[in-house]
């Protein structure tokens, strides 16, 4: 085979990277591509994070060249013949010989380390925990040497010139590019998620559009939001229901439209980021700001009966970190919550520095989900505005930020799960606490700053209780009292309240001469202490005061956000031994890995600081994780195809100079712009071969890592239903908005004490697209399952893609599949001729020429199923969902247009 | 129901004259002409074909994920029912024999069992309660058998009595999850996932993971408990249900007859198979097959799913109500499936939680009433088993996801309207059966009151380790390779419960 093109140079870092081991023409053993995996294939199992057996670990520096239980280091840099470790490798008493009651080491592998250690047993870093600061672009002259004149077309940007050098060493040639049509087709659904509409099609096929503008055209679409909305919410763990046994419904679709939003509107990647992760700490955060902090508030929240609030607090919290570094830095933090990790070099202490970060949230998991974002309606907005105007204009500013924050979000208050001592009365189970007569309760520390006005929310289905608030215990002095009647459902009301300079117990008693023991007379949810507002003398307080009242307890939409916890609400984080919330050790602060980027003295020690520290430059994981995860989504494969999991345990990458060029053009000349990497992407001359394949390719390259073929993968789930609905003309533009409920078979939803139904959505919203589907965790869309959706309890990265028989019955069966099919035979019902109509279909649904024998097989089952509809049982039938009998023409042609969409072309992006 | 073992008899009988249909459908594709395919791909009838090694190659899989598979161990079972009885029900009524606590009842609970201990609802210092039911030692083991469940002495010799099981979590979705998953927290893939990952299925025409849900809800975890985790989806349970498709989307649409359907599938297949010749893509090829098996699985599911032409007496003797949702019909379907070579499956049964705030939920009436619905299909199905010799080639297990206290609940420190006991996982009673178990054994002690197991205590992750062992799995070598690190269904404890294998 002739050379195709001829490959000149790249620096020595990249050769590095990319050649790995076969690039040493020194002697020099490399730590990290050499030493590494045999320590961690052999040896760390028991020496490494968990296990430290004989006192001696090879995960950190420190810990490999330190002393051991012998109290001798087992390394002795310089010197492998002194060292106790290559000692023992060579051992022939089994007793002592290493790996213990393992196979003894290869010559080889016990020549490297030997090498190593007498070289001075130098402790590199893995390629993933540093960033080059540049990578060349390998170079090509394109002399006299193609094998074929459509590799020549290859090269269409520099993202081709490293797949080039790749395939040029495994002696392989690209594909020609694909066909227009498919091209198109593959661009639209990876780009919308859709095929390509008819106009931008026809504009393309017959030449008046060139592929650029193609690209373009398809990125400005909405629809691309849509889409990618898609991936991103499977990361976020976006669902409407709250998980557990309740699963009771959540309102957050506002996050979901957020980040539709945001991704069309290509917000930049840092910023997205940064929002999503700390949008509450922003200076004055926008409503859109608090919005997408939504991202942390999709964590699962517990209602079932007898569960501890601080408990699954506690595992949101963990969830954050192990999300957080999940999403942005392919990393399974996960591991160190127990243990060091066991392979990569995170520090057991480390992971509560992180936790330290999330763990400072108003979030306590209530059935309320407070912190809610309130969403008035104009009205309401208007009678906000008025008590904020009042407070600036009268108080201080102090004040007219605690009011700003309350209307907005309700925080921060005391939630009555916090309450010690409770005598005649008990914590009624996640909502509130019961008091009965004589009772009691005492919220501690309490430290409000003088406040003088008291907010509390409770419900009473008694008249004549008194309530009281006393400083610290039952003989302090009363700060604040007054009576409880009867309520309709629960209420927020105010009352003056003494001013208290220092911390103290709040202690609350209840009395009622009414009722008989153990009868309750008072539920109380929360308790907030804030300044008055302001001008008490001043015409218009009252009005002012009546009108804070109503608009507390006006209803309205919400959206759970992250706020974070005022100064003198502040937790201290400390670490659990074993992983184990109930045993708590050390107290740690917030802190960063230190194998990752250094921390920036300018940076704040809070969720504001860890987001810019994970959107830094300097970061090495950050840009390379999205870069791959785009990639993967385009591709099928990432470049790390672990996409999951870019560390010392990942597949190495297929292309480590190429991806590491991507992600610094995504930082340095996209400026985070994913719009543009993934026009990068499409554009490149690898995404633009055909995808066709050979035995003897297949043979040599099964999963196209070295990109020698297009991609050809199977649709998401929703690329499948979208897909049916778009070419079937069913499919609803509309956009945003709560979740909606397409039909699905019945008896799907049966919650344990809840009494959520599926209620079948009317009009257009039966055929939104699959991003807008309700989705609820203990049981998700059905149709959705069975294409490998997840049920979003927790961060998913990757759908691992399947082939099962339940999918085929899917598309087969599933009504909503029925409906597309009858739809898209009526609009095939065009000529009297049944050929044309069939051609029409297929081509329509696929948007590729139907071949003889395609049409041969097509038409065969059309004239089965004609044969049949027009038989005397047949015909007297019903037909489908429908109430209307078609005819039999029809009926055949609906028969064949649900073959169309079984087809495994129509099922795959080619 | 004294005559149960001449039913048997009776039907077997029977049986064995009809044998043809079971048989046609173990047959899947010979029946079938032009949809042969799959014979390229896979034996036919596994039954009959010789056991692919764990070590096949990739791309057989990828043409069938389910295909068999040999453990790597010699295997002491094929198959499993899990029974579980979700809301986790009351030791101290059914197994575990506390004459102590009946002495105690109505004492106040002593302090040193309360120190340092949480509890779902209990408040303040709660009083202890008898067992509400009496107790009899039963068969030739001797072992104890309340009056809540007459029927189950029968079968009392063939049970291997685990009564020292404990868990960490006490509220009932975690505790689920443990039970299924070995992790509280959401995520992993649950027993019959990981089993079914392990084993493939060992009838092509049903799915490999069956579950089955009885008492009107499904368990309190939702479906995550018998979920695929990080595993491929296609090894998570398929629910199989009393009420509409027996599997989603199973039933053809109306208006199109299976001669149709077969048509249709003819087009399809027939055209992918051109795609493959253009794309040469191993996935065209399983997609191939996937489509026939979706035709098979249409005759088969309903077939299996079917106990209407049960014999009668075989329905009684169940106990069965064809046409609605019983735990009875359940237990007669999870026979029928297990015959068929459905590698796993799982019955909930819900409605066990006893915290006396209601009278269905109280250990007196309500468990009593619980216990009827189970104590007379579970003793059929393991006698039914047995005499068709495939009870050596199942495993049973029969356990809710915690215990009970054995004291009187005290929910919002009042006194409750029934007799109730609240969550415990300090330590409650499962029982397993079938291939591999020492008939008759008891394992594990508790205290006097049944706080508290004294003596051979066992985790969710012991009872875990035990299954995959009867499997043919060592379970720390039996593991996934996800988020970089191999995971393992018991994480990183478990050991195999010796004392109850044969």
């Amino acid at each position: 085979m002739r050379k195709f093109y001829k490959y000149i140079s790249i620096s020595t870092a990249v050769c590095t990277l990319l050649l790995l081991g076969s690039c040493t023409s020194s002697e020099k053993v490399d730590f990290s591509t050499q030493i590494k995996p045999i320590l961690n294939n052999k040896c760390i199992t028991c020496h490494g994070g968990i296990k430290k057996n004989a006192g001696f670990s090879l995960l950190f520096e420190d810990e490999a060249l330190g002393d051991t239980e012998s109290g001798r280091p087992a390394i002795i840099p310089g010197d492998a013949s002194g060292s106790e470790l290559i000692r023992r490798l060579h051992e022939d008493d089994p007793e002592l010989r290493m790996p213990y009651e393992k196979p003894k080491l290869s010559e080889k592998e016990i020549d490297l380390l030997t090498r190593w250690i007498d070289q001075g047993a130098k402790w590199g870093e893995h390629w993933a925990y540093s960033l080059p600061e540049k990578v060349e672009v390998p170079v090509f002259t394109q002399e006299a040497g193609f094998a074929s004149s459509s590799s020549a077309d290859f090269i269409k940007n520099g993202v081709d010139n490293f797949v080039a050098a790749r395939l040029e060493s495994e002696q392989l040639e690209p594909n020609p590019p694909a066909e227009k049509s498919t091209i198109a087709r593959r661009v639209a659904l990876d780009l919308t998620g859709l095929p390509p509409n008819e106009d931008l099609f026809t504009a393309f096929s017959s030449g008046n559009l060139s592929y650029e503008n193609l690209v373009d055209s398809l990125l400005s679409k909405d629809t691309y939001g849509e889409k990618w909305a898609s991936w991103w919410l499977d990361m976020a763990r976006y669902s409407d229901t709250k998980g557990y046994e309740k699963d009771m419904g959540r309102s957050i679709h506002e996050y979901r439209d957020w980040v539709i939003r945001s991704l069309n509107k290509d917000m930049p990647y840092d910023q997205f980021t940064i929002e999503q992760l700390a949008g509450d700490l922003l200076p004055e955060p926008s409503v859109d700001q608090l919005i997408a902090t939504a991202f942390h508030r999709n964590t699962m929240n517990n209602d079932e009966g007898g569960t501890d609030d601080e408990e699954y607090r506690v595992a949101s919290v963990i969830d954050r970190v192990n999300t957080t570094f999940e999403v942005w830095q392919s990393t399974t933090i996960g591991c160190v919550q127990c243990h060091s990790h066991p392979y990569d070099p995170f520090k057991h202490k480390e992971y509560y520095n992180l936790m330290a970060f999330f763990d400072n949230t108003r979030d306590e998991d209530m059935p309320s989900e407070a912190p809610v974002l309130k969403f008035y309606s104009p009205e309401q907005q208007q009678k906000v505005d008025k008590i904020n105007a009042w407070v600036s204009e009268n108080g201080s500013e102090k004040t007219a930020g605690q009011y700003q924050d309350f209307l907005l979000y309700n925080e921060p208050v005391y939630n009555s799960h916090h309450l010690k001592d409770i005598q005649n009365g008990s914590y009624d189970d996640h909502a509130s606490t019961v008091f009965w007569d004589d009772g009691s309760a005492r919220f501690e520390n309490v430290s409000m700053e003088g406040a003088t006005a008291l907010y509390f929310k409770h419900s009473s289905g008694i008249n004549g209780t008194t309530l009281t608030f006393r400083k610290n215990n039952s003989a302090g002095e009363i700060l604040a009292q007054t009576k409880i009647n009867k309520t309709e459902g629960s209420i927020i009301r105010k009352i003056p309240f003494k001013k208290v300079n220092e911390k103290f117990d709040l202690y609350i008693e209840t009395n009622n001469n009414g009722v008989a023991k153990e009868v309750n007379i008072l539920n109380l949810y929360w308790v907030a202490l804030l300044d008055d507002i302001p001008a008490k003398e001043r015409n218009g307080y009252s009005k002012i005061n009546k009108t804070l009242v109503e608009v507390l307890n006006a209803s309205t939409p919400t959206v759970p956000i992250m706020i974070e916890n005022p100064e003198h609400m502040k937790r201290t984080t400390q670490v659990f031994e074993r992983g184990s919330w109930l045993t708590k050790t050390d107290t740690v602060e917030p802190n960063t890995p230190k194998t990752l980027n250094e921390w920036n003295a300018d940076w704040p020690k809070n969720r504001l600081g860890l987001t810019q520290w994970i959107v830094s430059k300097r970061n090495p994981l950050t840009a390379r994780t999205l870069v791959n995860r785009v990639w993967h989504q385009i591709f099928g494969r990432g470049l790390v195809s672990t996409i999951e999991d870019i560390g010392s345990q990942s597949e190495p990458p297929s292309h480590p100079a190429l991806l590491d060029w991507m992600a610094l053009r995504f930082m340095n000349e996209h400026n985070w712009s994913i719009k543009s990497l993934a026009k990068e992407i499409v554009m490149s001359g690898t995404y633009r071969q055909n995808s066709e394949n050979s035995p003897e390719l297949y043979q040599k390259d099964p999963n196209n890592e070295l990109y020698a073929r297009g991609p050809r993968i199977r649709l998401s789930a929703e690329q499948i239903r979208d897909q049916a609905l778009a070419v079937s003309g069913l499919l609803s533009s509309k956009m945003y908005g709560p979740g909606v409920m397409p039909p699905q078979p019945e008896g799907i939803w049966q919650t344990v004490y809840s009494n959520a139904k599926w209620v079948e959505s009317e009009g257009e919203d039966r055929y939104r697209r699959a991003v807008y589907t309700y989705m609820k965790r203990t049981s998700p869309y059905p149709s959705f399952m069975s294409f490998d959706g997840g049920s979003r309890e927790v961060c998913s990265i990757r759908r691992t893609v399947t082939n099962t028989p339940l999918q085929a019955l899917v598309t087969l069966n599933d009504p909503v599949y029925l409906e597309a099919s009858h739809e898209l035979a009526k609009a095939m019902q065009v000529s009297e001729n049944p050929e044309e109509n069939i051609t029409l279909g297929y081509e329509k649904a696929t948007y590729t020429k139907i071949t003889p024998a395609k049409l041969e097989a097509l038409k065969e089952l059309y004239e089965n199923s004609l044969a049949e509809f027009k038989s005397d049982q047949a015909a007297a039938e019903p037909f489908f969902h429908l109430q209307k009998k078609p005819s039999a023409e029809l009926a055949a042609l609906t028969i064949v247009a649900n073959a169309i969409m079984n087809l495994d072309e129509f099922l795959t992006k080619a | 129901m004294d005559n149960l073992e001449g039913l048997i008899q009776e039907y077997l009988q029977r049986e064995a004259q009809s044998k043809t249909r079971r048989h046609f459908i173990k047959n899947c594709a010979q029946g079938m002409g032009g949809l042969a395919l799959s014979s390229i791909f896979m034996g036919c009838d596994p039954l009959e074909s010789p056991k692919k090694k764990a070590s096949m190659t990739f791309s057989e899989r990828d043409l069938n994920p389910l295909a068999t598979l040999a453990p790597p161990f010699s295997p002491k079972v094929k198959s499993v029912i899990y029974l579980h009885m979700a809301g986790a029900p009351s030791q101290l009524e059914m197994f575990d024999h506390k004459p102590e606590l009946l002495k105690l009842d109505g004492q106040d609970c002593p302090q040193s069992l309360l120190e340092g201990k949480k509890f779902a609802f209990i408040k303040g210092t709660p009083k202890l309660l008898g067992p509400q039911a009496e107790f009899k030692q039963e068969g030739e083991s001797g072992n104890w058998v309340s009056n809540f469940m007459p029927h189950f002495k029968k079968v009392v010799d063939d049970v291997a009595f685990l009564k020292a099981v404990h868990t960490d979590q006490f509220n009932h979705g975690p505790a689920q999850l443990f039970m299924h998953t070995g992790s509280a927290r959401l995520g992993r893939p649950s027993i019959g996932a990981w089993a079914t990952y392990g084993l493939g299925s060992e009838n092509q025409n049903l799915p490999g993971f069956v579950v089955l849900t009885s008492g009107g809800n499904t368990p309190d975890a939702g479906k995550s408990v018998w979920g695929s985790g990080f595993l491929p989806s296609v090894y998570q349970g398929v629910q199989c249900r009393s009420k509409g498709d027996p599997v989603l989307y199973l039933e053809d649409p109306d208006g199109v007859s299976r001669n149709l359907k077969k048509s249709t599938i003819d087009a399809i297949n027939k055209i992918n198979k051109e795609e493959y010749a253009k794309y040469a893509d191993p996935e065209i090829l399983a997609r191939i097959n996937q489509y026939e098996m979706a035709y098979r699985m249409q005759i088969a599911v309903p077939e299996v799913m079917n106990i209407n032409d049960e014999p009668e007496n075989i329905k009684q003797m169940y106990g069965v109500k064809p046409g609605e949702e019983s735990f009875a019909n359940n237990c007669l379907l999870a026979r029928k499936l297990v015959e068929d070579g459905v590698r796993f499956v799982q019955l909930f049964d819900w409605g066990w939680d006893t915290h006396g705030n209601i009278r269905e939920g109280s250990v007196d009436l309500g468990l009593r009433n619980k216990c009827r619905e189970i104590d007379r299909p579970i003793t059929a199905l393991i006698l039914d088993l047995k005499q068709r010799g495939l009870l050596d080639d199942t495993l049973i297990v029969w356990g809710g996801e915690f215990g009970r206290t054995p004291m009187q609940e005290n929910r919002g420190n009042k006194k409750m309207a029934y007799k109730g006991r609240d969550h415990h996982g300090d330590a409650f009673t499962m029982w397993m059966a079938g291939g591999g178990i020492k008939k008759g054994a008891s394992h594990g002690k508790t205290d006097d009151i049944g706080f508290s197991g004294i003596e051979g205590r066992v985790s969710v992750h012991d009872v875990h380790a035990t299954i995959l062992h009867l499997l043919g799995f060592n379970h720390e070598q039996f593991t996934y390779q996800f988020q970089g690190r191999p995971f393992r269904l018991t994480d990183v404890e478990g050991e195999v419960i010796k004392e109850i294998l044969a």
